[in-house]
């Protein structure tokens, strides 16, 4: 008998089983692909936030003498800033609990990051070091302290999107060699 | 380079103690700092006292000679910058550098703006404020102090009659002295604190770097090595000198690698036995 008689005497031919396994295998391919897509993206989201805080840092080294004073009614609204001392000590706790928390991020295998919160924190800094007269002789700690945080940050989130990428691209070969295989046991 | 286990383990540790070190460095450093000059002009502030007792007798006797020889004597010290009294209409009358005298000073500038910025003058201020930072036309920094002279008693009762008992400031003593002995005892702290740091970094980098080579990489290098030849089929490789945690997954790996190698045996006599 021809393969083709079989299908004349009426036998349902096994293609549309076939066809939704081997769809389902492709929109699991597809799903693997988008994700390995959205960790390249995220991976590289650290950077723009390095790029972002210098440059704040650049602003701040000018003492942002391009952004306008506020009037005089704004300043006694606001009252006499901290001193510098309080303002260090402020920065000093930061940084430290900043950093042991990327630090057990990295350890528990975390997807979270606070980049952008973290570039406000720090503007903060620069801004009450502005008010306060000291940005001047602060700058530099404020800077060293972003460097590191941010640093600490985009290496944490690096390192967790390749490690994520690689599983997504092992899983997807493995999911291919079974469908190698599977192919070849049909025919 | 970065994926390896010796970068993911060194690297964090590294900038988190880097940063950190050098936050703390910069911060040190910027209280010391200001520790430092605020010494530097509680100092200036004592000098202006005593340079103002010194010449309070002459002011007294109205005796102008003495009163030139005592800002010239004081103001040839050395590191003092400057050195001149004014009145109160901020005439110089006595200056260490004599081409000055008969100047007019604005009260605008630097050193008078902290009591004229109003339009009624500060009778009294705070010794930090009377301080000021400026470069002079020599080239070196001087830190100044403006410290006011004010009416006693004793000086409008005194013979000369030449103050009245209301004016509540005589005059003005502006005294400059040279930063650079501070500007060099910060720099000296400076390079010592740098040095501290990079001291610490070696230590702390270095030493978790050194003990995770000795205790986890070299012992995970042999065991990749010895796992590698197996898979070769070289079933008579040895693996030893790993002790601690892995020990107990060396344990394993060995084990394996004999039962493999004891089937191998077994399968190599079935086969002759087979054939014969």
């Amino acid at each position: 008998m021809l393969p083709s008689d079989k299908y004349d005497m009426g036998n349902s031919p096994p293609e549309p089983r076939r066809t939704a396994k081997s769809e389902n295998a492709q929109s699991r391919a597809t799903q693997g692909n988008e994700t390995i897509h959205r960790l390249k993206a995220k991976s590289s989201r650290g950077l723009y936030v390095i790029a972002l805080f210098i440059a704040l840092s650049i602003g701040a080294l000018r003492d942002f003498d391009f952004l306008p004073s506020f009037p005089p009614k704004v300043h006694d609204f606001l009252g006499q800033p901290p001193s510098a001392e309080m303002i260090s000590t402020a920065l000093l706790i930061y940084s430290f609990s900043a950093i042991i928390l990327v630090l057990s991020r990295m350890m528990s295998g975390s997807e979270k990051s606070a980049g952008f919160i973290q570039v406000a924190y720090l503007a903060g800094f620069y801004f009450f070091y502005h008010f306060a007269g000291a940005l001047e002789e602060n700058f530099w700690a404020v800077f060293a302290a972003g460097m590191t945080i941010l640093g600490l940050e985009s290496y944490h989130i690096w390192a967790y999107c390749a490690e994520e990428i690689r599983k997504e691209e092992e899983m997807l070969a493995g999911r291919n060699r079974d469908k190698n295989n599977h192919d070849k046991h049909d025919d | 380079m970065l994926r390896t286990l010796s970068s993911r383990a060194i690297v964090p540790v590294a900038v988190a103690v880097t940063g950190f070190v050098v936050v703390c460095c910069i911060l040190l450093y910027s209280v010391m700092k200001t520790d430092m000059v605020n010494d530097t002009i509680q100092h200036e502030t004592n000098l202006t006292d005593t340079v103002i007792k010194s010449a309070r007798y002459a002011m007294l006797k109205s005796d102008r000679e003495t009163l030139r020889n005592i800002i010239a004597n004081v103001g040839d010290q050395k590191g003092v910058e400057q050195l001149r009294i004014f009145n109160k209409k901020g005439l110089i009358k006595f200056s260490r550098n004599p081409g000055e005298t008969g100047q007019l000073v604005d009260k605008k500038s630097a050193g008078c703006i902290n009591c004229h910025a109003g339009p009624v003058p500060k009778s009294t201020i705070g010794s930090m404020e009377l301080a000021r930072r400026f470069t002079n036309e020599h080239g070196v920094k001087v830190l100044a102090i403006t410290a006011p002279i004010y009416n006693e008693p004793a000086c409008f009762n005194a013979a000369c009659h030449f103050h009245t008992s209301e004016e509540k400031l005589l005059g003005t003593l502006d005294i400059g002295l040279s930063s650079a002995p501070l500007l060099k005892s910060l720099a000296i702290i400076r390079s010592r604190m740098i040095i501290f740091s990079i001291m610490v970094l070696i230590l702390t980098v270095g030493g978790v770097a050194a003990l995770l080579r000795r205790q986890v990489f070299i012992p995970i290098r042999k065991l990749t090595e010895f796992t590698s030849e197996v898979n070769n089929g070289n079933l008579n490789c040895d693996l030893n000198g790993i002790s601690g945690e892995l020990s107990d997954l060396t344990d394993e790996v060995r084990s394996m690698a004999l039962k493999l190698r004891s089937y191998e045996q077994e399968i190599q006599e079935l086969k002759k036995s087979r054939f014969n």
